[in-house]
């Protein structure tokens, strides 16, 4: 269930849309922003919002890189593995990431602190490697700088 | 009217017609999965590839999406096209499992027909197969993902086409999926035309899996008895068992589609329980045995009670051949009453709908499609005639307005899959000056007053049936004098009744005599009736049914009647105790097992005969005569025009 | 010489609302509310010769005339800052550091082609870019240049956002209607054209942040002087380069049209220490590899497209010669791959299966006939829905035409010749 204060701010931003599917992408992200993920539940509560099937709202939500259809961390990090990051060696920093948390690309860290994605270019094309965790770009990566990352973003929580 | 050039073949098109169509009237056939005449065009496949050689347009195109334009000229053989389409073969079975030969689909699938016919054997992708779960979709259908050749036909069937909201596409790139938000039975009452839509195995009907292959079944053009609407179907039989019923093209009566009642709703043309055999007193006995006693029967009836407290009664249920003799069996015995109406209210409806309606009034799937008005009076739509609910949402999805009227029953508000205004009466729906209007009512439970008010209104109309047959029933009801049954025997009219195939119930029966009682299942009349004499279902039978609309649609015996293999009881084999004491058994048996079923209106020509009328080879006299053509795989032929001039039969 | 687009741009900070009226923003706006016609508008941007910058590189002039001038109802601008094609984030720089030239640009979109509600598509990941733009359409409103009334004249333009959640395909414009109607982003067939019938089924025109962002200084300075920006006879205006890749200072910068390939490069201080230039793409990951022969190329459409490749965004990804172009291609593909909406067959199959080839060869498991296979696909995976594979199979082909060599190395030796 979701707070009736982002119910109400939902159901607003629905009203302002031409047509109601129009805020389909908006509703899930605020969802999953209240739940971590997009849950079954939210999936439903986007629906009724939506005025669409359950199953229509999975035929967006399956769609897109950033809506997540499974559990993850408390923070995602997604990490470019496109031909500008590739260029400078993205593929180092995604061992040395899968090595520090432990997990493979697609895993949630035991603490459940990280969850950890490849992603499609993310337009720092000119800094990279690069990585987002939870949100946050970040650029010009080495392995030290994502140890550092990692650090802060642990403390930040 | 675009001019163009198909394989050297000049071929002349409306406008807007595709290539592909284009080819396909002249008998080319382009190979394609995603293109179906009845979805908007996905272009999504890329298989009907073809190379424009001259004209307009140059290079590899796609046919189904390309319309026909002047000045083109089409190879469908050029070497880049038929690469082209090889190429999408080898692509698709990349992922395709090779699981034709435990494949339900096997035999009937477009995959392996178009595989096979691209020449496609050897693998070149040294990867891995990607694989799905599957989801239960409830009792009627399977799903089987992995086979998904991702032409997007059962999302654009089930959403777009039938307005469903429970099943649809999710995923992306390699990973599209076709399936629920979460496992469960599909929701729409179509449904089951995924089984037909899907070009290969992903939808298999669960009703009837691993049971014969397409070369086995004995299969003929047939007309769904369910509603009055009489969608066109292809029962497919194996071993005297109905497996599976498929659509049926019918441009004029049901598009491609069917419901699911039509589909799924079989298990009484197989039932193991049906009467198979005639009975005289409770005894089983020869057919030709029980005919006499029925004949005789009825003599001594009427020499004791009058022709006119005999009834013979009918229903729906009957063919179109049955109907009509059974007017002339009333004949014979001079004075009998006729009914092939049991409630009076559906009498009255038919009787109306065979009074009012005609040529240019009379709507059919068309006009339905193409209204722009459209007020649904007074029915159960999805009950009484469902298909048309996909005729209405085509309509609506062109613009038009529906209005659902309340009247008596209230219009069930659930589930059409489509918007509407509700309104109180007739005279708030906008029909302006009746152009491309449409009125849609239940013909049954009606007053007259009010079906002749519906009918000056303008608009055409649509007059649902309560039966199969009943326009049939309405219009013999008018020639022939039929009267209701139920009023007959509550006014104490009646003292004994000869029953085909009528649904009379137990109270109607108490205090009237059942002389005999020809049916294909069980009922309240049969179990009172001396003389039992079983008949065939129209799947087993030819027979000529007529819609809500006048149309005249003749089905065809899909079948032999008789008990199916499945099941058969070891009693057809010898008893019990001989199968085991002597195998393999030695009961000689020249007639199919239960196969003693014979059709409703050659029983009645029989009887006719021996009742002292004429011998009948040919049901279809007189006023109906030019019916006795009919073909089964032709569009049908409305009857009002057949029926002019010509009111009596001459026999 | 003043370029239009990063002339206003601060070092580290996005520039002010006054900061950017000061130096000559919201000139051509007023010029053109206040003294031409919504066709004088059009008319000057066909003149001024800009051409898409999204990466098809179409005349947009051209674009805006499709719009039937008199169909009735709603007609709809969206703006394309659905930035994800690899190697290309000039959108992003120019939006973070100056959102005023794209709402200024826009309304003037809106004004001659008769829209009142307009959309800035925007890429999951362009948060900051956003919240620019949402604070400079509030003070684009406030000041009267936006929203009800624009300077006091009957035209009234509406600014939306719609912040996307992350996916290649939604950057082809009939996708990303789709999306931005809340439907699965697949492309919608064509004809009709979106010019026609587009979002919610009304006329509707794309343009890319980059193009639309021109629109203000074409309109305060004329066609002319667009025009003559250029270094090239044929070329107009400037171009974002957003290079990376193994130069020494990875940057987007902004040069005129007709620049050459090294002074593109030499803008960013040349090839890394070290580091010979090997090949570029030059314009995102869906063009075809540039060699070092092609130094002197002016780099402007017609000319790129002479040499084989494209201009497509300027998106330069500069590789030198330790980088193995077979690897590069997988990346690619594998990117495409990945991104294919799944909507039709070649696309959809026919890209795994070239990932399939190019992964055995990179590991040393290439056979003779995968060249043919590969090349098979270059020229049937033209023959998609979209624009999408042929895209893919730009720097494949470029890799067989160029570097086949290196590809045939892969199989002979059974190995990786970099590693």
């Amino acid at each position: 269930m979701i707070p009736e204060t982002l119910k109400k701010a939902l159901e607003a931003r629905v009203a302002s849309a031409i047509t109601a599917r129009e805020a389909a992408v908006d509703v899930m992200k605020e969802l999953q922003a209240h739940y971590g993920w997009l849950t079954d539940e939210a999936v439903e509560e986007a629906a009724s919002l939506l005025g669409l099937s359950p199953l229509q709202v999975e035929e967006l939500a399956t769609f897109y890189e950033m809506i997540y259809r499974r559990p993850v961390g408390k923070k995602v990090i997604h990490v470019c593995d496109s031909i500008s990051c590739w260029c400078v060696d993205c593929d180092g920093i995604i061992e040395h990431l899968k090595e520090k948390l432990g997990v493979a690309l697609g895993g949630t860290t035991a603490d459940g602190m990280f969850t950890l994605l490849p992603c499609c270019c993310m337009g720092m094309c000119g800094d990279g490697p690069a990585m987002s965790v939870g949100g946050i770009p970040y650029g010009k990566l080495t392995p030290e700088l994502v140890d550092e990352i990692l650090e802060m973003e642990r403390q930040k929580i | 009217m675009p001019k163009l050039i198909i394989d050297d073949i000049p071929v002349e098109v409306a406008p807007g017609t595709s290539v592909l169509e284009a080819a396909r009237s002249v008998g080319i056939t382009i190979p394609h999965f995603c293109y179906h005449p009845a979805l908007a065009i996905a272009a999504a496949c890329r298989l009907c590839a073809v190379k424009l050689l001259d004209g307009p347009v140059k290079g590899i195109q796609m046919s189904c999406a390309l319309p026909a334009q002047d000045g083109m000229v089409v190879s469908t053989t050029d070497p880049e096209a038929l690469r082209m389409r090889q190429l999408v073969i080898e692509w698709l079975m990349i992922n395709h499992p090779h699981d034709c030969p435990v494949c339900d689909e096997g035999g009937e699938c477009l995959l392996q027909d178009f595989t096979i016919a691209g020449g496609h054997s050897r693998r070149r992708y040294q990867g891995k197969k990607r694989t799905f779960q599957n989801q239960y979709l409830g009792e009627t259908i399977h799903h089987e993902m992995n086979r998904c050749i991702e032409c997007y036909r059962c999302v654009r069937f089930y959403q777009d086409y039938a307005g469903g909201t429970d099943f649809g596409v999710t995923g992306s790139a390699g990973r599209v999926y076709f399936g629920r938000f979460q496992e469960g039975a599909l929701e729409s009452p179509f449904s089951g035309n995924l089984v037909d839509i899907c070009p290969t195995g992903v939808f298999t009907d669960k009703t009837g899996r691993f049971r014969a292959r397409y070369w086995d079944y004995q299969f003929a053009p047939s007309v769904c008895q369910h509603c009055s609407v009489g969608c066109n179907t292809a029962p497919q039989n194996f071993q005297r068992e109905t497996i599976k019923i498929v659509g049926r093209r019918n441009d004029q009566v049901n598009g491609w589609f069917i419901c699911d009642r039509a589909r799924f709703d079989k298990g009484y043309l197989n039932d193991p329980q049906r009467p198979r055999e005639a009975r005289l007193d409770g005894a089983t006995c020869g057919y030709d045995v029980a005919i006499d006693a029925a004949a005789k029967a009825i003599g001594k009836f009427v020499a004791q009670n009058g022709a006119e407290s005999l009834a013979f009664v009918g229903s729906s249920r009957l063919s179109l051949e049955g109907m009509i003799l059974l007017a002339q069996l009333a004949r014979t015995v001079d004075g009998a009453r006729l009914c092939y109406f049991t409630d009076g209210g559906e009498l009255t409806g038919s009787a109306a709908a065979a009074r009012l309606l005609n040529e240019k009034n009379s709507a059919y799937l068309r006009d339905i499609e193409k209204a722009e008005c459209i007020a649904l009076y007074a029915l159960d739509l999805m009950e009484e005639g469902p298909m048309l609910a996909l005729a209405v949402r085509k309509a609506f999805l062109a613009g038009a307005q529906i209005y659902l009227v309340d009247g008596d029953p209230i219009p069930a508000r659930e589930k059409l899959p489509f918007t509407f205004t509700a309104v109180a009466t007739l005279d708030e729906v906008p029909f302006e000056g009746g152009g491309r209007g449409v009125v849609i009512a239940g013909a049954g439970k009606k007053d007259a007053d009010l079906l002749d008010q519906l009918a000056s209104g303008g608009a055409k109309l649509v007059m649902l049936q309560p039966g199969p047959n009943a326009m049939a029933g309405g219009l013999l009801s008018l020639e022939f004098g039929g009267q209701a049954f139920s009023e007959l025997a509550s006014a104490g009219k009646i003292k004994g009744v000869v029953c085909f195939e009528a649904d009379l119930p137990e109270g109607l029966i108490v205090d009237v005599e059942v002389v005999a009682c020809a049916d294909w299942r069980t009922g309240a009349a049969a179990a009172k009736a001396p003389v039992f004499l079983p008949t065939t279902t129209w799947v087993e039978s030819d027979g000529t049914a007529i819609n809500y609309e006048g149309r005249a649609q003749r089905f065809q015996r899909t079948r032999v009647p008789g008990l199916p293999l499945r099941g058969l009881d070891p009693k057809y084999y010898g008893s019990t105790a001989d199968a085991v004491a002597e195998h393999p058994p030695r009961v000689h048996r020249k007639e199919v097992p239960g196969g003693a079923e014979r059709d409703a209106w050659r029983v009645m020509a029989q009887l006719i005969e021996r009742l002292g009328g004429r011998t009948i080879e040919e049901p279809l006299t007189g006023r109906w005569s030019k019916l006795k053509d009919l073909d089964p795989e032709s569009e049908g032929v409305r009857v009002f025009n057949l029926l002019q001039g010509d009111p009596r039969t001459d026999s | 010489m003043t370029l239009p687009l990063f002339r206003h741009n601060r070092a580290n900070r996005v520039v002010t609302f006054d900061e950017y009226r000061e130096e000559g923003g919201f000139e051509g706006l007023k010029k053109a509310f206040t003294g031409m016609s919504p066709a004088e508008v059009q008319q000057t941007v066909i003149d001024s010769g800009l051409r898409g910058r999204g990466g098809a590189g179409f005349p947009t002039g051209r674009k805006w005339s499709f719009v039937p001038r008199d169909l009735p109802g709603p007609r709809w601008l969206i703006c394309n800052c659905d930035e994800m094609e690899p190697g290309t984030y000039k959108d992003r720089v120019l939006l973070e550091h100056n959102p005023y030239s794209l709402i200024e640009g826009m309304t003037l979109a809106c004004y001659a082609l008769g829209v009142r509600h307009a959309f800035i598509f925007i890429r999951k990941g362009y948060e900051k870019a956003a919240a620019n733009l949402a604070h400079g359409i509030e003070e684009a409103k406030k000041a009267g240049l936006l929203g009800e009334k624009i300077l006091g004249t009957e035209h009234s333009i509406d600014l939306d956002l719609h912040l996307s959640a992350g996916r290649y395909i939604c950057g082809e414009e009939t996708a990303l209607i789709n999306a931005l109607e809340g439907r699965r982003p697949n492309p919608r067939q064509k004809p009709p054209f979106p010019a026609v019938k587009g979002l919610w089924q009304g006329p509707t025109v794309v343009n890319n942040v980059e193009t639309l962002a021109n629109i203000p200084a074409i309109i305060a300075n004329g066609s002319a002087w667009f025009k003559g920006l250029a270094l090239n006879p044929e070329g107009a205006g400037s171009k974002l380069f957003c290079v990376s890749g193994s130069v020494k200072n990875r940057a987007c910068v902004e040069l005129p049209i007709g620049t050459t390939l090294e002074a593109v490069l030499d803008a960013c201080g040349g090839m890394r220490e070290g580091r010979k230039f090997k090949a570029c793409i030059p314009g995102g990951a869906s063009t075809q590899f540039l060699k070092p022969e092609h130094m002197k190329l002016p780099m402007d459409y017609d000319t790129v497209a002479k040499a084989g490749s494209r201009l497509g965004s300027g998106g330069v990804i500069v590789f030198d010669e330790s980088h193995c172009l077979v690897e590069a291609t997988l990346n690619l593909i594998t990117f495409f791959a990945r991104e294919s909406c799944g909507w039709c067959t070649p696309c959809r199959e026919g890209l795994p299966f070239v990932r399939e080839i190019l992964t055995r060869i990179e590991n040393g498991r290439g056979e003779e006939d995968d060249i043919a296979i590969l090349r098979e696909h270059v020229k049937y995976l033209n023959y998609t829905f979209c624009a999408l594979a042929p895209g893919a199979m730009a720097p494949l082909d470029g890799l067989l035409r160029d570097f086949e060599d290196e590809v045939r190395e892969h199989i002979v030796k059974k190995r990786c010749p970099l590693k």
